[in-house]
């Protein structure tokens, strides 16, 4: 297993025992495709909804963590002894505590202590203090005197792998030897095209920062552990505690039913999650300890900015000939992955010559989390506009231009086909409903405001799902339902989705529907939502489970009436005949309904088609207005065509697209990271305001969202593909080809800032 | 997390100033740049003084000269809404309505938005830098983007006002009070440089409340505006924006009055911008000569030399704008 497959796909692939059934994919739907409010909108609107960061418990302490302030420093010394003995404080924990004395697992590769004496990031854990106040731990930290040797530091993975740059691990700067795809020849493939362009791009590192900060509340009962986490999947956080706690699984129970928002920085348990764990072990008190929105930004994640270099050769009719691609990139200063920059390059457009070169380096900033689409937006930003600009080169739309090359198989997995690719379709029929060619035509424009437009378009490498998935649907003697799911609603809908799964076999409306989800002892196994597939793993195992309810109840009746239970069907309230209007048996009246009190279906995820590959695939298409006296650029509207397969509920679906563009708004305009680069490596904008993400002023009123589908019957039972994920990988580019159309400056780093631009402006004004 | 601190609220300003000037004390007008600071650790207080019982600090009111009063406790949001301000100052209800986001503007207030500290990222930061009574500056060598082009010296802060240079374009003053007695400061004369003194932002003495701001008459002809560009649409600072107030006389230009955010570490007046304006027409080459003007002695830093030709664009701009119609 390479590198750049660990995010999708880690280890042998998992399987759950077959579905009960293989049921033919839905003709029309009755509630499937509708637009329904969230089951729990209420709850979340009023505030009634209990979020980890709510649970408030008797007894309960405050945790809080000591975090190194340097960039990279040994921790020569800590003296806790004032801390110890101040009012309120009920524990204090540091490398030296036994009870901590743990490896930590940064990923399956690497790894450090829990309180590791070697500081390789600002923010990194020293010591930790649980307390009854919030106010008596921050006043306890402050009292622990810490030496540090500080080190020399690097910043940036350009620093990184320059000579003469600070060693800082033992086997060098580099995370291993660069990673190298190559197929056909890249040197033939040149010397074919007619046109071959070569440029830099850059993209600043972004934050995932969800609304709920990162933290749990964890309560022991004798041995076993109780934990509230804000997380993206509870079963992950419990296999993690167990490991490090030795525990046995069943002595760990994880709860996560509402959670504040992840993009994949919640998929993993932290260092506060085990932390949190032990300063309520040894206090004997359940313990609270939630990160400040500081903390959240050094140490839970980033989105790794990356250097990449692209060649790319086309000819005149539009075929392209080789792509070559080289990247620098950084997990942060351990190795946690930060790949997939180069497999738009290598899987988006027919194209037979590609290699591509990938390296990885270590820097003294905190580690990267997976974030919606690792590595997609930075590798469109780069592949998009190169192919505006082949496209502009050799005279053709650049609509047209990626239509020409749209692959029928997946080239980077050795030609296998996709279950289906609605790329063209997203082309072409966006471009129709957004005005694409009218939008082009546009008159030559001399004023201080110009208009341009611009597309972008891509596919994402998971967003099929697959086992393992166990659900369970249970209906009650009165016709109600419960389904019980191990997945988390990570606030996309998930919960209101599969409820309308159950509702279109049962028939029972979805507010007869409770959903109880994401808790591990009450719930069965499911792996975290992220990947964009939550929807095409777990919409399978319930249509399954309500299958096998429906069937249980069907042949009860047509024992207990003597009918063909072929001929039966559900219709909420009763079990009725398809041909015999007479023959219709309430639920009420279904007299071993009524004894036995319940019917328990389970379902089951089946595995995914062998020989063909599921992704997403979607075009975006954008106008901005940039005022040339100021480099400032306005979005005026977007549009976004997804090709996601079957649509479960239209409203959720479009809150993603409007959601996916919002954020790939921060990432090509607003969004960056922010490094002392030169002096200490600390970060400088470690807060929401400086950290700039886009205000609803900086998103455009006007966004379509442009379901595209084309009846997948051959990725799962429900037809459903991934979309949180392509929702945000090409908006970037969409906008940086946007403001080349309207004033002819290529845009090459990320966030295309008035700063930034002004300076663009003011270069080509002179070359002019 | 917030330090502890005692906190009074008192009835009379002669006991607020003397609350006001024992050591270790800071005033709390809307909090919303006291409170951040507090909880982010660049000062500490032992006690506020919360200005909140003074009802007389509230509301715009006309001066008997045919002027403005704006206490020292109007919300930006007031000011923003208030249509005398909007009628014949637009460039401070301009300024007001730029200023951060609804929810700061609807607390914080135009007292605190002349006194607040800067945005500067090493001294907000954990960063004991020049300001706060360190040896160096941070930003000087490092990241520099958003800092000054001019008046540096030893510290390169921007100060972080809209609402300051639009005051200062319409000659505005303020009213300080302390135990001892009452002194008025022009706006234009607040703010303290770093070559005077790199810890302080304003010319208040400890125990000094600014309680209002007092708006001379506009004199007929005049034309104010302010803009500001940032780098995303709300809550956001200055990244150079420039506060115009021009008096006409038919087509030409009697006065001029320009001064800038985002440029140095106090309202930057740009007089050498002023003395192209003053006397002409607003013609194109004299916009253009006087935008360049306005930056003509800029010693931009490392990473923010693109000030120089965005405040140019800025000017160019906005003193088209005001022109129009000449």
């Amino acid at each position: 297993m390479t590198r750049r497959d660990s995010y999708w796909a880690e280890g042998p692939l998992p399987e759950t025992p077959s579905p009960q059934s293989s049921p033919a994919p839905w003709g029309t739907t009755r509630v499937v495709g509708t637009r329904r409010p969230r089951i729990d909108a209420y709850e979340r609107v009023s505030g009634t909804a209990v979020y980890p960061s709510d649970v408030v418990l008797p007894g309960m302490l405050y945790g809080a963590i000591l975090r190194c302030p340097h960039a990279h420093a040994l921790v020569k010394r800590v003296d806790a002894s004032r801390a110890e003995g101040m009012p309120g404080v009920r524990a204090v924990m540091t490398g030296r505590s036994k009870v901590a004395d743990l490896d930590w697992p940064y990923s399956r590769r690497d790894h450090s202590k829990l309180f590791d004496p070697h500081c390789r990031h600002e923010g990194e854990a020293v010591a930790a203090v649980a307390a009854d106040t919030p106010q008596q731990a921050a006043d306890a930290l402050r009292a622990i005197q810490v030496d540090y040797e500080v080190l020399p530091f690097v910043a940036d993975e350009r620093d990184a792998v320059a000579a003469g740059a600070p060693k800082i691990r033992d086997g060098g700067n580099l995370a291993g030897e660069p990673e190298v795809s190559e197929r056909g020849d890249v040197a033939k493939g040149f010397a074919e095209a007619d046109v071959v362009l070569e440029r830099s791009y850059r993209c600043a590192y972004e934050i995932h920062a969800p609304m709920e900060c990162h933290g749990c509340v964890a309560r022991w009962d004798g041995n076993r552990l109780t934990v509230w986490e804000s997380t993206q999947g509870v079963f992950r956080i419990q296999a993690t505690l167990a490991g490090m706690l030795h525990l046995p699984l069943t002595d760990v129970r994880v709860i996560g039913h509402y959670m504040g928002g992840g993009f994949g920085s919640k998929l993993q348990a932290g260092k506060y999650t085990v932390i949190a764990s032990l300063l309520a072990r040894v206090t004997a008190r359940p313990v609270k300890l939630f990160l400040s929105r500081q903390e959240t930004m050094l140490c839970v994640g980033n989105r790794p900015g990356a250097e990449i270099r692209l060649k790319a050769g086309v000819k005149k009719d539009g075929t392209l000939t080789a792509f070559e691609l080289s990247s620098l990139t950084s997990p942060g200063a351990y190795e946690v992955g930060a790949g997939l920059l180069d497999w738009l390059a290598r899987d988006l457009y027919t194209c037979p010559n590609v290699r591509t070169e990938s390296r990885v380096a270590f820097i003294n900033a905190g580690p990267a989390r997976p974030m919606r689409a690792p590595g997609h937006p930075q590798g469109a930003w780069a592949l998009e506009q190169m192919i505006d600009e082949l496209a502009e080169a050799i005279q053709m739309d650049p609509v047209e231009l990626r239509l020409r090359n749209v692959p029928k198989v997946s080239q980077a997995r050795g030609g296998k086909p996709y279950t289906s690719t609605g790329l063209a379709r997203c082309l072409e029929e966006g471009a129709k409903a957004f005005g694409w060619s009218e939008a082009r035509k546009k008159q030559q424009q001399n004023g201080r405001y110009r208009r341009g437009v611009g597309s972008a378009a891509c596919l994402w490498i998971a967003g099929g799902g697959g086992p393992p998935s166990t659900v369970i649907v249970k209906l009650f003697a009165d016709g109600s339902v419960n389904l019980n799911m191990g997945a988390s609603d990570i606030g996309t809908g998930t919960k209101s989705v599969m409820a309308m799964v159950v509702s279109e076999e049962l028939g029972v409306n979805p507010d007869q529907i409770r959903v109880e989800n994401a808790d591990t002892a009450t719930t069965q196994f499911a792996t975290p939502s992220g990947g964009s597939k939550t929807v095409p793993t777990e919409s399978p195992a319930v249509r399954d489970a309500a299958i096998a309810v429906k069937k249980q109840l069907l042949a009860l009746v047509a024992e207990e009436k003597g009918w063909d239970p072929a001929d039966l069907e559900l219709d909420g309230q009763a079990v009725v005949s398809r041909t015999d209007p007479q023959r219709r048996l309430p639920f009420a009246e279904i007299s071993r309904l009524q004894r036995q009190r319940v019917i328990v279906g389970v379902g089951y995820r089946g595995p995914n088609p062998e020989d063909a590959v599921v992704n997403p695939f979607a075009a975006q298409f954008c106008e901005v207005e940039v005022d040339t006296n100021t480099g400032e650029v306005r979005v005026l509207r977007f549009l976004g065509a997804h090709d996601s397969g079957r649509v479960l509920n239209r409203l959720t679906y479009d809150n993603q697209v409007f959601g996916g563009i919002t954020m790939g708004i921060g990432f090509g305009l607003t969004e960056e990271r922010v490094l002392d680069r030169r002096q200490t490596g600390k970060m400088l904008n470690a807060n929401l305001h400086s950290y700039r993400m886009p205000t609803a002023l900086d998103v455009p009123a006007d966004m379509v969202s442009l379901p595209i589908e084309l009846g997948d019957t051959e990725c799962n039972t429900t037809g459903a593909k991934g979309l949180g994920e392509p929702v945000t990988i090409p908006t970037a580019a969409a906008i940086a080809n946007a403001v080349h159309d309207a004033v002819g400056v290529r845009v090459t780093d990320t966030p295309i800032t008035p700063s930034r631009l002004i300076g663009l402006l003011a270069v080509a004004h002179k070359e002019g | 997390m917030l330090p502890k601190f005692t906190y009074s609220r008192p009835g009379s300003l002669v006991q607020v100033a003397n609350l006001a000037a024992r050591p270790g004390t800071r005033v709390h007008a809307g909090g919303t740049d006291l409170l951040g600071c507090l909880r982010d650790g660049v000062f500490g207080a032992e006690s506020l003084v919360s200005l909140s019982g003074l009802s007389d600090l509230r509301g715009v009111t006309p001066t008997s000269g045919g002027g403005l009063r704006i206490g020292a406790l109007t919300t930006i949001a007031e000011i923003a809404a208030n249509d005398a301000i909007s009628d014949r100052y637009p460039a401070l209800a301009q300024a007001a309505a730029s200023v951060a986001s609804p929810q700061l503007r609807n607390q914080g207030t135009i007292g605190g938005n002349l006194c607040q500290k800067p945005r500067c990222w090493y001294y907000r930061g954990d960063f004991h830098c020049l300001r706060k009574g360190g040896d160096t500056c941070y930003a000087f060598d490092g990241e520099n983007q958003y800092h000054c082009i001019l008046g540096g010296d030893g510290c390169y802060i921007v100060h972080p006002s809209d609402t300051a240079p639009a005051l200062a374009a319409l000659g505005a003053r303020v009213t300080a009070v302390s135990a001892g007695g009452r002194r008025t400061i022009a706006v234009e004369k607040l703010h303290v440089p770093p070559s005077t003194d790199p810890q302080r932002e304003t010319a208040l003495e400890p125990g000094e409340i600014l309680t209002e701001v007092i708006l001379p008459p506009p004199p007929s002809g005049l034309r104010s505006s302010y803009r500001k560009i940032r780098e995303r649409a709300s809550w956001d600072f200055a990244v150079v924006g420039v506060a115009l107030a021009l008096v006409f006389d038919g087509h030409t230009v009697t006065t001029a009055n320009i001064f800038l955010s985002g440029a140095a570490p106090v309202p930057w007046r740009a007089r050498q911008a002023e003395e192209v304006l003053n006397g002409s027409n607003l013609d194109g080459a004299t916009v253009e000569r006087a935008a360049h003007a306005a930056v003509a002695d800029a010693e931009p830093l490392a990473h923010n030399a693109y000030k120089v030709p965005l405040f140019a664009g800025l000017i160019k701009e906005q003193l088209t704008t005001l022109g129009g119609g000449t």
